[in-house]
């Protein structure tokens, strides 16, 4: 061995072990970073990782169903068949979409809606095409299924709303969501749901988190794309309770029907129990239509239609009461010391206070009235005459004992509460004090007091009840609904000058509401009518010779009204009635109502007999 | 055969028979690498979603196709290969400049060239070549000569050339395995360590003007390298998830195939580069560090071997391509554990891909080669005789 080979193999020996002690270092390093990222970072990354991996579904629990007092549905679930499409499986989406519409047109807010849809969707995900596919629908797609790369049928769930037309404005309807709801609620999960739909109007709004239930909570496994690997967790959802009314559904069905085309509405009540058999607002629509995305052309004729079907009228229409408040004034006078049953007033056709005349409606007058006949003819001069003695605090007093100027409680959303004036009121809203002419507007149901129908039906229906001020409810209960009701308070004898009053109204010739005494024997009603100006008849017109209410422009007219209940021995249904632009209450609204009575007290005998013979 | 008769010096008194050359084979070290190739089997095994396809079953007939390779190249005779060095290089060479001019593209980067019956990396091949002729080319120095500048310009050479068409490629990670081995031999030839410090202060000096020479794609590594917080969903995906990955596997690991990360594609790529996040996801640290175990292990024997052979070549061979080795397993184990940008440098034996595998075979047959033949005397100029 030479020195110079000697030498550096000396070198290399000490520099290899320079060297392993410099990869030793870099080992050490990587086991560090290891331990680090592994043990003191492990836990954050495991979080990560879980985030990745886990993905929270919700399934949407099925909807309860909404049942009448008969146990039919009014609301129910059923299995639709839509079409979808699913990107991934399409070869060109743009043209299977193109090639959809030549088939089964799309109106142009739809294909947005898709576009939009398909945009912001992952490609493995359905789209909605369209919803509720006939049959004739269904095989037009089944035909022409291989130009349909990427449209699937699927079965999905929707409301279908048996009663159609006629219990919309109590059942309501559910919708699919729209932008505002998007907006008002970003982080609701069950928005990114497809079919996930929410009540809109009546019961299915109301009662929305009961009919709801609760979602099915589902964890899956997702890979990177998303898609779904393995399910880790299921919890199945809780369905929504079903919701039993008070409604009947036959009577729903006549009350729309015996509305024809007038604009209004009707509550029909059980007098003992102040359950809703029947509320009615005229004209109404299909719920059916709002459960699919609705057409514009839709919609244009709902909302622009003068006679607001999209409105609930019997809980947020307003009117002045009118004559039917003379009721109000009757219990209110024999509660004081100024007025007995007996107490006479001569009606000459006027009243003047001050320097203002109050005419009678009748010109001529009507001589000397006392209670009963006041309500009869409907006189107004008696009650100018009597609310002067009574004072304006008694009559609010007992308007507000009987329902006005506060919700009744009904289990619908949007009702109005309407408007009791009083002292207090005027002084705090228009800054003036209260005046006797005032008072005397009031007296027969004028000026600034409104009330929608379904608050004279709480009237009505107290009044008829005479011992309990029963609430209005449109839920069947379980519990006898007379157990946890307050006492009305009103003497029994002040209630039978009312019963005698509305009695002779309906079956006394010179009754206002003579015409619409029941057809048959054996049971009568009793009720009292009302006429409210909606404009006063101008003196021009008036010398042009337009005097009747048929003659002038419908939304001119009178608003026409009729409580009533029957039978008047022993009262066991009440209704009101509410014809907007009716001309008289007489002439529209006791018809109705009248009918309506009827219609109730003979499904009563029917089903009684019915189940003697289902006994027997 | 007229080469041995002619020159009648070759093999004198140093004539291995089969038998001889079986027994002086390195067994354990061969078992060691096996070792490796089936934990790398078990997690392409584990990748694949339980399956042997798509990854592992190839992977495991190109390991039987590389064992094949390893025998043979630790048969023949060492002198061979000191022989053929430098023509070794200048083929590889020629490859690296034909891969400019007729290469395939894969992956953004002209990689691959299609021989007509074979397709080769002929970076890959380099990395042995540049080995071979910087070994061949130190054989025969003295400590002197190796300390003047004169003396180092050639070997520098040997190294600028395929390191500037390789990073025309352009192949980072390759070009930087080039350097750091070529820079490590100089280092164990014994060049003065005040050089090393002079090019270093230079280099770093230099590392503005380097930038401005960076792809876009690259300075975008090197950025997210440093950031990758910074764009969780783009460039910064990969080392984000991989440190995810490699972090929520804990102490002992999440089990072998319930990684969630690979199993669900969390990480793009698992089966190559991103390999160890597997592992660490699925044995956790004490995976891990077994088989980082196992790596120094390896490096130690290949140093060992290298100490132990009596040639300067075999020794610098040996030590040259155990610091290949060695580097591969620096680089990727940096890159994935987020200490080093992600530069595209496989896990050596573990990671899928064909032609790591060979190359690092073949390396490891001439670690074996030099092994056996750790007794020959080579000359100064290769032959028998001594100066």
């Amino acid at each position: 061995m030479t020195v110079w080979r000697f030498e550096r193999t000396h070198v290399l020996i000490k520099r290899v072990i320079f060297l392993s002690c410099f990869f030793f270092v870099l080992f050490c390093i990587l086991a560090g970073r290891l331990f680090y990222l592994q043990v003191l970072q492990g836990e954050k990354y495991l979080l990560l990782a879980e985030k990745n991996r886990l993905s929270v579904r919700l399934t949407l629990a099925p909807r309860g169903y909404i049942y009448d007092r008969n146990g039919v549905k009014l609301a129910e679930n059923k299995k639709t068949f839509q079409a979808v499409l699913i990107k991934e499986q399409a070869k060109d989406y743009k043209k299977t979409l193109k090639r959809f519409n030549d088939l089964l047109p799309l109106d142009e807010d739809e294909n947005k809606r898709i576009e939009r849809d398909i945009s912001r969707k992952r490609a493995f995900m359905p789209v909605r095409i369209k919803d509720n596919l006939t049959f004739e629908e269904m095989s037009l797609l089944q035909l022409n299924a291989p130009d349909l790369d990427g449209i699937v049928i699927e079965e999905g769930i929707n409301r279908y709303y048996g009663a159609g037309d006629s219990s919309t404005h109590v059942v309501g309807y559910v919708s699919l969501l729209n932008d505002k709801d998007l907006e008002g609620d970003k982080e609701n999960p069950l928005f990114d749901l497809p079919g996930y739909r929410i009540g809109r109007l009546g019961i299915e709004q109301a009662f929305e988190e009961k009919l709801q239930g609760k979602p099915g909570i589902r964890k899956t496994e997702v890979n990177v794309y998303g898609r779904s690997v393995r399910v880790l967790e299921d919890t199945p959802p809780v369905p929504g309770e079903d919701v039993h009314l008070t409604i009947d559904s036959r009577l729903q069905k006549y009350g729309l029907e015996i509305f024809g085309k007038e604009s209004g509405s009707l509550i029909l009540t059980d007098v003992r129990t102040g359950e809703i058999l029947s509320l009615v607002s005229a004209p109404s629509f299909d719920p059916n239509l709002f459960t699919v995305p609705l057409s514009v052309k839709n919609w244009k004729k709902l909302s622009e239609n003068p006679k607001t079907p999209l409105q609930n009228k019997a809980i947020a229409g307003l009117y002045s009461p009118g004559s039917t408040f003379k009721i109000i004034l009757t219990l209110a006078g024999l509660g004081g010391k100024d007025m007995t049953a007996n107490t006479r007033v001569k009606c000459t056709g006027r009243t003047k206070l001050g320097n203002q005349l109050f005419h009678c409606w009748k010109r001529a007058g009507h001589g000397p009235v006392n209670a009963v006949e006041a309500l009869k003819h409907s006189c107004d001069v008696f009650y100018y005459e009597k609310s002067q003695d009574i004072g304006v605090d008694k009559i609010v007093d007992m308007a507000n004992k009987l329902g006005f100027g506060r919700l009744t409680g009904i289990e619908l959303a949007g009702e109005k509460k309407g408007l009791l004036p009083s002292r207090e009121w005027k002084e705090a809203v228009k800054g003036d004090g209260w005046r006797m002419g005032d008072t005397l507007n009031l007296s027969i149901g004028q000026g600034f007091l409104n009330a929608t129908p379904v608050q004279l039906a709480k009237m009505i229906t107290v009044v008829a009840n005479g011992v309990n001020d029963v609430p209005l409810t449109l839920i069947k209960k379980e519990t006898k609904a007379t157990d946890n009701v307050s006492l009305l308070g009103i003497p029994k004898s002040h209630l039978n000058v009312v019963y005698k009053g509305m009695n002779a109204v309906v079956n006394e010739k010179e009754g206002t509401a003579y015409g619409s005494r029941f057809t048959y024997k054996g049971q009568k009603m009793a009720g009292k009518t009302a006429s409210t100006q909606v404009r006063r008849i101008s003196l021009k017109e008036r010398q042009e010779g337009i005097k009747s209410q048929d003659e002038l422009p419908w939304k001119y007219r009178d608003h026409a009204m009729f409580v009533a209940f029957a039978p008047v021995n022993k009262p066991r249904y009440a209704v009101a009635v509410v014809v907007e632009h009716g001309g008289g209450g007489a002439k529209t609204a006791a018809p109705i109502a009248s009918k309506m009575l009827q219609e109730v007290l003979r499904l009563e005998y029917d089903d009684a007999q019915k189940k003697k013979e289902t006994k027997k | 055969m007229s080469f041995f008769k002619d020159r009648n010096c070759y093999l004198k008194n140093y004539n291995l028979s089969l038998m001889d050359k079986i027994r002086l084979f390195s067994w354990p070290f061969l078992a060691l690498i096996c070792l490796v190739v089936f934990i790398g089997l078990m997690l392409l095994y584990s990748a694949g979603n339980g399956n042997w396809d798509p990854w592992a079953s190839k992977q495991f007939l190109r390991f039987l196709m590389s064992l094949g390779i390893l025998f043979f190249i630790s048969l023949t005779n060492l002198r061979l290969w000191m022989k053929y060095a430098y023509v070794i290089y200048a083929m590889a060479l020629i490859l690296l400049v034909g891969v400019e001019f007729f290469g395939h593209v894969g992956m953004g980067a002209q990689r691959w060239l299609n021989l007509g019956f074979v397709k080769v990396q002929p970076s890959e091949v380099m990395k042995i070549a540049l080995v071979l002729a910087l070994a061949r080319y130190f054989h025969g120095a003295s400590l002197d000569e190796v300390r003047s500048i004169r003396f180092m310009i050639p070997p520098l050479m040997l190294m600028g050339m395929p390191v500037a068409l390789i990073l025309l490629q352009p192949d980072l990670g390759t070009a930087l395995m080039l350097v750091f081995a070529s820079v490590a031999l100089f280092f164990l030839v014994g060049v003065q360590i005040w050089k090393f410090v002079v090019v270093g202060v230079g280099g770093l000096i230099s590392i503005p003007v380097l930038w401005m020479c960076l792809h876009d794609y690259q300075k975008q590594r090197v950025l997210t390298f440093l950031n990758p917080e910074s764009d969780p969903r783009g460039a910064g995906y990969h080392i984000m998830q991989s440190k995810i990955t490699l972090g929520s596997g804990g102490v002992f690991g999440k089990g072998f195939m319930e990684g969630t990360q690979s199993r669900l594609n969390f990480l793009p790529e698992k089966q190559t580069d991103f390999i160890f996040t597997v592992l660490s996801e699925e044995f956790g640290l004490v995976g891990s560090l077994f088989l980082l175990f196992l790596y120094g292990v390896i490096i130690a024997y290949g140093f060992i071997i290298g100490l132990r052979c009596n040639n300067f070549f075999g020794k610098l061979l040996a030590f040259g391509l155990t610091i290949n080795f060695a580097l591969y397993v620096f680089i990727n184990m940096g890159m994935v554990m987020g200490l080093m940008p992600v530069v595209g440098v496989p896990l050596p034996l573990v990671s899928y891909g064909g032609t790591a595998m060979l190359t690092l075979f073949f390396g490891f047959g001439l670690i074996e080669c030099v092994n056996i033949n750790r007794e020959m005397v080579i000359g100064r100029r290769g032959s028998i005789d001594d100066e």
